[in-house]
């Protein structure tokens, strides 16, 4: 179809607006880092990069950075392994899956905040659901503080998480499994292989597209990780469970320590620019090939 | 063997579906019981007889919120769609010099966490004085979902023929009538779960909603929501009727849309 270079413009300038926009105030933001900037109106005070040095030596901004890298290691793994498998065995179980699917998926409908407003009652140490259920069936001696104890309540944030995910994972596995060729999976099974051989040397190679998809999705959300964090626990019991995106958001908002909120949100940019550009990199290739 | 073998498999979907359903089922239940009946803390048990003033306390706290909701999401998501697939048409079909790095530059932005552009928002909205307004959510969200359908856009209307295009242009149709005769009704699948996936976003939506709104006459539902649990802290039934309020939307769109819904949630990840 002909076009002129009008038709770009008409095309793609609210677009193009849009996007320079965006990251005109990424940039603002990177400015704002460097200033002493504190209260609600704008104030500049260029300090260079002192916002970094008090964020380097502030304890709650490690204990931030650590649990967001907790995230990654223990949200990732077994929501992608645990999708992985639901999708192998819905392949597998044939006319079951109309049935589960939407079971395991429809948690990806619902909002953080209901998940967490859910959970953080499934996990209440008093007269949670998870307790109440293990005094019914007589184990009560596994009771647990859960959401109320500082070494278990970021895990139990990251369980409703897996609760949450694991059907998005499923999704796309699935869809990878479909992808691949019906001969080599037929032409495996007259060898004789069975399902867990087929899963291992044929599925798990052949799904690695999917795998990369959801490995970056899940980091991505990890680092972003913020209605969980304040609906479920707000970043307690102490602050055992605070995140960057949480401390960004107090340290900004509540304590209109503007300069050094706009430092942890260009720390949260650089490691999400990690994780983007070779994403974003890698959907183009294949898109705009 | 073969039965064995389905017996395995449908055991572990059972245990799975079984702890995936248990929430859902106890929100649900409990969100009908009495006071009383909650506090026996016997979560698996029905409620004995529907406790439905249980979602009038809920609503009443949330009917604002909902109505919000609507008010923003709507327009915010036709806006976005319209917006974003006027330009993902032509990334998509009328490949020019610079497509890739536009859809690059729309892709980092897509991607990127929103705390990145917080404080920024917060301060452009109180220029044009649309803190704490309807117009303010609106304008957010149509800034922040619009390259998002863009890109999603695009990768449906790349699975159009080519030959539709070169068909339309012998008949001398040129880009514009394209797009709204021709594309729009031949791209519906792709409109639709682009439209499905970016409303569930919105309507999900907390950070923006909470910093770009205060008090409960702007505030959409979320907040509200997360609000609840303060206010009635321990009252575990009234908050589940509101957990439950919210999530209606969603759910219906997931309930009988799910295989737009599903289409959209892929298509969000620019898989292709």
């Amino acid at each position: 179809m002909r076009y002129s270079k009008a038709h770009v413009l008409l095309f793609l300038s609210p677009l193009g607006l849009i996007v320079v926009f965006m990251y005109a105030m990424m940039a603002w933001t990177t400015y704002v880092s460097l200033n002493d900037w504190v209260g609600m109106a704008p104030a500049w005070s260029f300090t260079g990069l002192s916002n970094y040095a008090t964020l380097f030596r502030m304890e709650r901004f490690w204990i931030g950075l650590e649990n967001n890298l907790l995230w990654m290691v223990i949200f990732i793994p077994p929501t992608a392994v645990l999708g992985l498998v639901l999708a192998y065995v819905l392949e597998l179980s044939g006319r079951a899956e109309a049935l589960f699917r939407p079971i395991f998926l429809y948690p990806m409908a619902l909002s953080f905040v209901v998940t967490g407003t859910l959970w953080a009652w499934m996990y209440d140490p008093g007269s949670g659901v998870i307790n109440s259920l293990l005094e019914a069936v007589g184990l009560k001696a596994l009771s647990q503080p859960w959401i109320a104890s500082p070494s278990q309540a970021l895990y139990c944030m990251i369980g409703a998480a897996i609760w949450q995910y694991t059907g998005f994972a499923m999704t796309l596995y699935l869809a990878a499994i479909r992808d691949i060729s019906r001969e080599i999976i037929e032409a495996s099974r007259v060898d004789g292989a069975s399902d867990l051989q087929v899963f291992y040397y044929i599925v798990i190679p052949n799904v690695r597209h999917a795998t990369m998809i959801v490995v970056a999705m899940l980091t991505l959300f990890s680092l972003k990780v913020f209605d969980l964090v304040w609906v479920m626990t707000m970043g307690g019991p102490g602050n055992s469970t605070e995140v960057l995106s949480y401390f960004m958001f107090v340290a900004t908002f509540r304590q209109q320590l503007v300069g050094l909120g706009a430092a942890i949100s260009v720390i949260i940019l650089i490691l999400a620019i990690a994780v983007v550009l070779p994403y974003a990199s890698w959907s183009m290739k294949r898109l705009q090939a | 063997m073969k039965g064995l073998r389905r017996l395995i498999l449908y055991s572990i979907l059972g245990v799975v579906a079984l702890a995936w359903l248990l929430p859902m089922y106890v929100m649900l239940s409990t969100s009908l019981k009495t006071p009383r009946e909650v506090a026996l803390g016997q979560y698996l048990t029905p409620p004995s007889s529907p406790e439905l003033s249980n979602y009038l306390v809920a609503f009443e706290v949330l009917k604002q919120g909902l109505l919000n909701s609507v008010v923003v999401a709507v327009p915010a998501t036709v806006l976005a769609v319209l917006l974003g697939s006027w330009a993902g048409f032509f990334l998509a079909m009328l490949k020019f010099r610079h497509s890739q790095t536009v859809f690059f530059l729309a892709s980092v932005a897509t991607f990127l966490p929103y705390q990145i552009i917080l404080i920024p928002f917060t301060q452009f909205m109180a220029a044009l004085n649309l803190f704490n307004t309807q117009w303010g959510l609106i304008l957010a969200y149509l800034i922040l979902n619009t390259p998002m359908a863009a890109l999603i856009t695009s990768t449906f209307f790349q699975m159009i023929p080519a030959e539709l295009q070169e068909a339309a242009a012998l008949d001398g149709c040129g880009p514009v009538t394209f797009f709204w005769r021709i594309l729009l009704p031949v791209a519906q699948l792709g409109i639709v779960s682009t439209t499905i996936l970016i409303f569930t976003m919105i309507w999900n939506e907390f950070l923006i909603a909470i910093t770009l709104t205060q008090g409960p006459y702007t505030q959409m539902a979320t907040p509200v929501l997360a609000g609840l649990k303060g206010n009635y802290a321990q009252l575990w039934h009234i908050q589940m009727a509101g957990a439950l309020l919210t999530s209606i939307p969603p759910l219906i769109i997931f309930i009988f849309l799910g295989r737009y819904f599903i289409a959209g949630l892929m298509a969000g990840t620019l898989k292709g």
